[in-house]
């Protein structure tokens, strides 16, 4: 059974992945190369920070994705207004605050560290601390327990008693 | 269309799925009953109830398949979840593409598990056998209960629909056969150890005589568990379109949790084994893997994780599921606190700076990070049921606390495998460690030169993955060495063959520290050093990232079976190959998707999404996203090694009887 799934597991990794479409029409034909230098295209900067500003941003309508990777409409439009605010000049903080005013906390995908989220963060550390402070509890408490004590030795009669069953056999 | 024979086979299928209930409890009663009328013969009952149960199942299992493969729409769930022109795979895949299937996938698992227990136990612990046969009975319980009344895959429709709803899209992928079920296989197979625990703690049983067992169980699921998750992620990865692999999803969270807690069990199980340490603690470990992987699978079906109030909408399912997870826990806990500690502890000596110490370190970072994990993904629920307020706990949470409980697992598992057991000497510690700690030094001093910016988790990270790589190459050069000297003129080739296979048990699991070392390195360098360009062209025109030259030649239009797509193809200029980003539309579902184009080799991915088009028909501009994720294919890669080891530690079988009398006394092998 593991052999049979490591195999599937390999044949999957060495397919492609993109065998299933079968052409029809080639509607737009890929260009003439020509022998010129290709124009070379750059990211737009107001494109790159409202995709930094939009992966800290929930998709409200989306199971758990940033508003930079969803392709809902909603998401669009967020997108949309993210752009339009960086063009009027206003900062990544007022445009987080912004969406914070119109959907609350919930749009912000790193939960804040206010009341709200005391025990959130400070969980994970406490716990660490509990139960590391359990481990030294215990592995000390059976460090000073004694050595237990040996097995008795053998008393010269029972030496004997094993020679006689010994030599019986 | 829907003929009369596939009419009559679903309701033979309905039919056999509430026998199947009926056998289950009494699988499950079987042992109770013998236990009050003083008849033990009659607890055997469970053990053939258990071959019916999974007959019966079967037959239920089949009979939807069936319904899936010849379009019977007037089986709702057919209809919901299928389409006439849906390819056979996606047919059959999509008997678990929705709530019921899963559902019943799950419990099909659960009586296949029940079976083969029965055939193992039938010789090696017949005595427990039936009551443990009879826990696996009470869950079967559990989940036909939920099926049958609450969500039944074999509910009818009229009129019978002419057409299915579709399968969603997303989910018409190769992946879907493999994911799910290996998923589950995971979580259903950590219901074997609690079976096994709760029969011990009934019948009080010793506990050396069980948790060798229990271990080989163990193991068979964190292996499915672990391929379910990786393969999980590379779906995610070349299905989903943004890039990554894992981003902490409510959904992936809930398999991941149940993994932590099975991944400390299994180093737990060997202290046991070895010092007859941690019995106590290893049910309770025991039990929490199982909850948790029942509790995953419950969040993930309940509709609960969306929002606290698409539970309140079907409140019947989520009331049924709620009360099945108290009572499974109420009992299990409630028979740990009662009897948890009917073994006097043989608790041996031990010392700080020994392998067991080590080890149950090793418990307390795993426990807080399935801790972390459950608290992260439970608490905006809890908050809102609670206050009302809602919150997100997104990704940003989760790397901010689970990186650094990583990185302290790597420390440990950089230094554990060097800390002999009992009691180390310290200065032949910090000998052995000598090798392993420089190449940590300079693992960190090459990435604080090289690396700019300065990332901390990079520095920190590749400096622990080399401690690890060196603590892995000492400890099988120490035993090669050991080896040579025993038997002179042994080269190193055939020494090491012979060492690893020697002791295949620890090799191998040497081997899954290596695979995950691997996987750390991917992780590294696609988490941290990914670049990605998001830039609108037109054809001809060429996008630079990582030193990769991208050409946009221009789109084609292209025709799947129940679907269009719009292909983009774009030229890696410096080594030819071609890119076909692809946008799809399904019409039935009216859902477009978009499709990744990857290109692969071991030291990088070129990953490029498509989106939609802008500008006037004569000069269309296409948004073209493109990421350079540097190692990621290390994570499959890693996956690899990781089943490759744990196959190898289970291809090593203690040799019988001498070695359980000896039990826990053996030696140290080295």
């Amino acid at each position: 059974m593991r052999r049979m799934i490591f195999t599937v597991l390999l044949l999957l990794l060495s397919t492609p992945l993109h065998a299933r479409t079968t052409e029809t029409d080639a509607q737009v034909s890929p260009p003439p190369v020509t022998g010129s230098a290709p124009v070379v295209v750059t990211e737009d900067p107001l494109q790159r920070r409202m995709l930094e500003i939009a992966g800290d941003l929930r998709c409200t309508v989306c199971q758990n994705q940033p508003v930079a990777e969803s392709n809902s409409d909603l998401a669009k439009d967020m997108r949309a207004l993210i752009r339009e605010q960086l063009e009027a000049g206003r900062s990544r903080q007022e445009i987080m605050d912004y969406f914070v005013e119109r959907y609350g906390d919930y749009v912000l995908l790193k939960p804040p560290y206010d009341r709200s989220g005391t025990l959130l963060w400070a969980g994970p550390p406490a716990l660490l601390l509990l139960l590391a402070g359990l481990a030294v509890y215990f592995i000390r408490r059976h460090t000073h327990q004694p050595t237990p004590t040996p097995a008795p030795q053998l008393t010269p009669e029972d030496q004997a008693r094993i020679r006689a069953a010994r030599k019986q056999d | 269309m829907t003929n009369s024979l596939s009419i009559y086979l679903i309701e033979f299928g309905h039919v056999a799925a509430y026998l199947a209930l009926v056998v289950a409890l009494v699988q499950g009663l079987a042992p109770i009953v013998a236990h009050i009328a003083h008849r033990p013969a009659w607890a055997r009952v469970s053990i053939n109830a258990s071959v019916v149960l999974f007959v019966l199942t079967t037959i239920g299992f089949a009979a939807l398949m069936h319904a899936f493969v010849t379009d019977n729409f007037s089986v709702k769930y057919v209809a919901s979840n299928s389409n006439s022109l849906l390819p056979l795979m996606y047919k059959i895949t999509g008997m678990w593409g929705g709530h019921e299937g899963s559902l019943y996938l799950w419990v099909w698992v659960l009586t296949l598990f029940t079976v083969v227990v029965g055939i193992h136990g039938r010789t090696r612990y017949p005595e427990r056998l039936p009551v443990i046969l009879a826990v696996q009975g009470w869950l079967s319980v559990g989940f036909f209960g939920l099926i049958l009344f609450l969500s039944n895959p074999f509910e009818r429709l009229f009129p019978i629909p002419m057409d299915g709803r579709d399968l969603n899209p997303l989910l018409q992928d190769p992946g879907m056969a493999f994911h799910p079920p290996t998923l589950y296989f995971g979580y259903v197979g950590f219901s074997v150890p609690f079976a096994f625990a709760m029969a011990a703690l009934i019948t009080r049983w010793k506990s050396e005589l069980w948790i060798g067992l229990v271990r080989r169980w163990a193991l068979i699921a964190w292996g499915f568990l672990t391929t379910g998750i990786v393969m999980g992620g590379w779906w995610a990865y070349y299905e989903l379109g943004w890039g990554g692999y894992w981003a902490w999803d409510p959904v992936e969270n809930a398999s991941f949790m149940p993994w932590l807690m099975g991944t400390a069990l299994i180093h737990s199980i060997t202290v046991q084994e070895r010092r007859r340490m941690l019995h106590t603690w290893n049910i309770f470990l025991v039990i929490t893997t199982f909850s948790l992987s029942l509790l995953g699978t419950f969040l993930v079906r309940s509709g609960v994780l969306s929002s606290v109030h698409a539970f309140a909408v079907d409140p019947g399912r989520g009331f049924y599921i709620l009360a099945f997870m108290v009572t499974v826990l109420a009992i299990s806990f409630g028979i740990f606190l009662a009897r948890g500690r009917y073994q006097e502890a043989e608790e041996a000596v031990t010392t700080p700076l020994s392998r067991e110490s080590m080890f149950i370190w090793n418990n307390v970072l795993f426990s807080v990070g399935a801790a972390s994990v459950l608290l992260g993904t439970l608490y905006p629920l809890a908050l809102e049921a609670l206050t009302g307020a809602k919150i997100t706990v997104g990704a940003p949470y989760f790397n901010k606390v689970m990186v650094p409980v990583f990185l302290i697992i790597m420390l440990l598992m950089a230094i554990a495998p060097l800390v002999p057991w009992r009691k180390a000497n310290p200065d032949r510690l910090l000998s052995r460690l000598l090798i392993p700690v420089t190449l940590g030094v300079t693992g960190v001093v090459l990435m604080l030169i090289v690396v700019r910016p300065l990332q901390w988790t990079a520095v920190v990270g590749v400096g622990l993955v080399a401690f690890v790589l060196g603590t892995l190459l000492t400890d099988l050069l120490r035993a090669v060495r050991q080896r040579q000297a025993q038997h002179p003129g042994l080269g190193l080739a055939l020494g090491t063959l012979r060492t690893v296979l020697g002791n295949r048990r620890h090799y191998g699991g040497m081997l899954v520290h290596f695979g995950i070392a691997v996987i750390a390195i991917g992780m590294l360098g696609s988490g941290l050093f990914r670049l990605e360009k998001s830039v609108v062209m037109t054809p001809g025109e060429v996008v630079e990232i990582g030193g990769e030259r991208l050409r946009f030649d221009g789109i084609v239009q292209a025709q799947g079976p129940n679907y269009t797509a719009t292909q983009g193809r774009l030229t890696l200029l410096d080594s030819g190959r071609v890119l076909s980003p692809e946008q799809r539309h399904y019409p039935v579902q009216q859902m477009p998707t978009t499709e990744a184009a990857i290109d692969s080799t071991l030291a990088r991915d070129v990953y490029v999404v498509m989106n939609e088009p802008s500008g006037t028909e004569a000069q269309r501009r296409w948004a073209i996203h493109v990421y350079f994720n540097p190692l990621v294919q290390l994570i499959w890669l890693g996956g690899v090694f990781v089943l490759g080891g744990l196959g190898m530690t289970l291809s090593f079988r203690v040799r019988k009887r001498a070695a359980a009398e000896a039990g826990a006394a053996l030696p140290a092998n080295r």
